[in-house]
Order: C-alpha cells, then sequence, then structure tokens
C-alpha cells in the first residue's frame, strides 16, 4: 500500500513518466473526470457554496493552508500552503517541474461542467502558493478577469470562458 | 528514525486516486512502464530506506511499516526478528476505502506494494515477498537472503 500520505510523491513519479513518455494532459483529463465522482454534483446543484463545502473538506483531509472568501457571485481560494506541492518538494525523488499542472488540469473541465467559471493563478511551479477566483455569472467573471489582469500584470492566468 | 512522517488528517480519497494512475499508466505504456515508476519510488522517494536496507540496516523500513499502517488504521500485525519482518494485513485500508465509496479498484493495485517493496530491497542484504491470501489480505514478507551469524 502506497500511504494517502505518500500518494503525492508516486503521483509526482507519474507526472514525470508521463512528461518523458507522452499522455500528461490526457492524464490530468483522466484525473478530472475521476474527480467529477467526488464533487461535479455538488458543484451543479450547489453552485459556489458546492465549492466551498468541497474545499472545507480538503482543507482538513489535506491539511492545507487554504483561506476561503465567499462574497456574492465570487468565491476566492487562497491556498497559502498547499500540502500537495509542499510534498512532493519535500521528496528525495526530486519535483517534476509541471507538478502544479495537474491542479487547473483537473479543475478547470470539472468547474466547467458544472456552468462555473474559473481564473486560476498559480503563481510559481516552486511556491506552495495558489489563487483561484470561481463565479457563476460569465459577465462577472470577465470584469473579475479585467480586475486581477490590473492588479497582476505579470501573472499567468488561466481560466475556463 | 523515517524520512517521512506525516500527521494530521489523512485524505483517504487519495487511494482511489493511486488505483486510477496505475490503470492509467498500464493500459496507455504497458506493463514495463508501472514497473518503472513504482521502482522509482522505492528506491528514489523511499531513498533512505533503501539506504539503510543497502547498509543492512531495516531499522527505517520496520518503523515505516507500524507507523503508516497504524495511521491508516488498517488491521494488521507486524512481526520482527533479527532474521525476517512479517506484516500480516487482514484488511487493507486502502483497498476498504476504494470499495467504501464505490471507485473502480486497479487490477495492478497490489503491484504498489509488491513492487515498490521489491525496489526498496534491490541489491540489499534483504529480499522481500507477498502472498495474497484475498482481496486486501496479504502477507509481506522481508527477509534475509543470508541468515546473520
Amino acid at each position: 500500500m502506497i500511504p494517502s500520505d505518500h500518494f503525492v510523491r508516486f503521483y509526482n513519479e507519474v507526472f514525470k513518466y508521463l512528461e518523458a513518455h507522452g499522455g500528461l494532459e490526457d492524464y490530468f483529463l483522466a484525473i478530472s473526470e475521476q474527480q467529477e465522482f467526488h464533487c461535479l454534483e455538488g458543484f451543479k446543484t450547489k453552485g459556489l457554496q458546492g465549492v466551498y463545502d468541497y474545499y472545507v473538506k480538503i482543507r482538513r483531509e489535506e491539511n492545507c493552508g487554504l483561506d476561503m472568501v465567499m462574497e456574492p457571485g465570487c468565491l476566492q481560494l487562497i491556498m497559502t500552503n498547499c500540502p500537495s506541492l509542499s510534498k512532493a518538494m519535500d521528496n528525495d525523488a526530486g519535483l517534476c517541474l509541471r507538478y502544479c499542472d495537474h491542479c487547473p488540469g483537473w479543475v478547470l473541465p470539472v468547474y466547467t461542467k458544472a456552468g462555473l467559471y474559473i481564473i486560476y493563478d498559480l503563481m510559481g511551479y516552486d511556491q506552495p502558493q495558489c489563487h483561484s477566483w470561481i463565479l457563476d455569472n460569465l459577465e462577472q467573471a470577465k470584469q473579475k478577469l479585467q480586475e486581477v489582469q490590473k492588479t497582476r500584470p505579470t501573472a499567468k492566468l488561466l481560466k475556463n470562458f | 528514525m523515517l524520512r517521512y512522517r506525516e500527521t494530521g488528517e489523512l485524505h483517504k480519497d487519495f487511494h482511489g486516486s493511486t488505483s486510477l494512475a496505475l490503470d492509467f499508466v498500464a493500459e496507455r505504456h504497458g506493463e514495463d512502464a508501472l514497473t518503472e515508476i513504482l521502482h522509482n519510488v522505492g528506491t528514489k522517494v523511499y531513498a533512505s530506506i533503501h539506504q539503510k536496507l543497502l547498509k543492512d540496516d531495516p531499522s527505517e523500513l520496520i518503523e515505516h511499516l507500524a507507523y503508516f499502517y497504524n495511521r491508516e488504521e488498517a488491521d494488521f500485525d507486524l512481526e520482527v526478528t533479527d532474521q525476517e519482518i512479517t506484516l500480516r494485513v487482514r484488511q487493507c485500508p486502502a483497498i476498504a476505502h476504494i470499495r467504501k465509496v464505490g471507485l473502480p479498484l486497479s487490477k495492478c493495485f497490489c503491484r504498489s506494494t509488491t513492487e515498490i517493496n521489491a525496489a526498496m530491497c534491490e541489491g540489499t542484504p534483504w529480499a522481500t515477498e507477498t502472498k495474497i491470501l484475498a482481496e486486501g489480505q496479504c502477507v509481506q514478507r522481508f527477509y534475509r537472503k543470508e541468515k546473520k551469524a
């Protein structure tokens, strides 16, 4: 058994292999399909509250440093200490440099299927931090994107709209 | 002393993610790809355990088994003698969780045990074998290749 505590270090080795041999993007989509099992229904039926509820569980079980700010129409997820990247970095096998890509790789398709809009700032592949804004209205999402681009002009923002 | 010693809550859904990863790699890249990845986990991620075994020191392996099977609340026994370490798992917590939540169980799932164990022991005075008794039940043995004088 790979302890659940050590899954991300195994995951990191899977990413290295797939990056070298092909299939990493397809794997992110496979992860996304599996994650639908855990969260898509809640996201669809409860919208931003469903996302909030899911990340309350994740914050507890994965021991995240995660601040959440819920405002009308917009939920911010502010990861101040990502346990996943932290473990992948605290690892004698070394970090896959695309490690962080798995997260937007799975969440963007799930949010799209749920009818939600996300703006994602990874902030850096060697920093266990990221910031995302999830919105339930397309026009508001476009407006938020402009605001974020103004305040973070150098950020490479990912989005699903 | 353990190189990795996590505390706090557990996210057991990662066992389902392990199952998916094993199937994805085996189906897309074949059995050898899976072996390569698991070998890297056994020798590089668990480099500390592997390096100690190379020096005929099984202490971290024993601590690893005891700590993480306890942490996952497995139903198990761990028996240690000078010549052999035997882990009897009566209910694998990973498989139990996958079955509980209703995710698919990879047919390769137990290779994540057998091949990582084998990699940790590779080139060391220790060998390993695992008998799968039933789903979620196994006996993992680590034993000295030559009896210590």
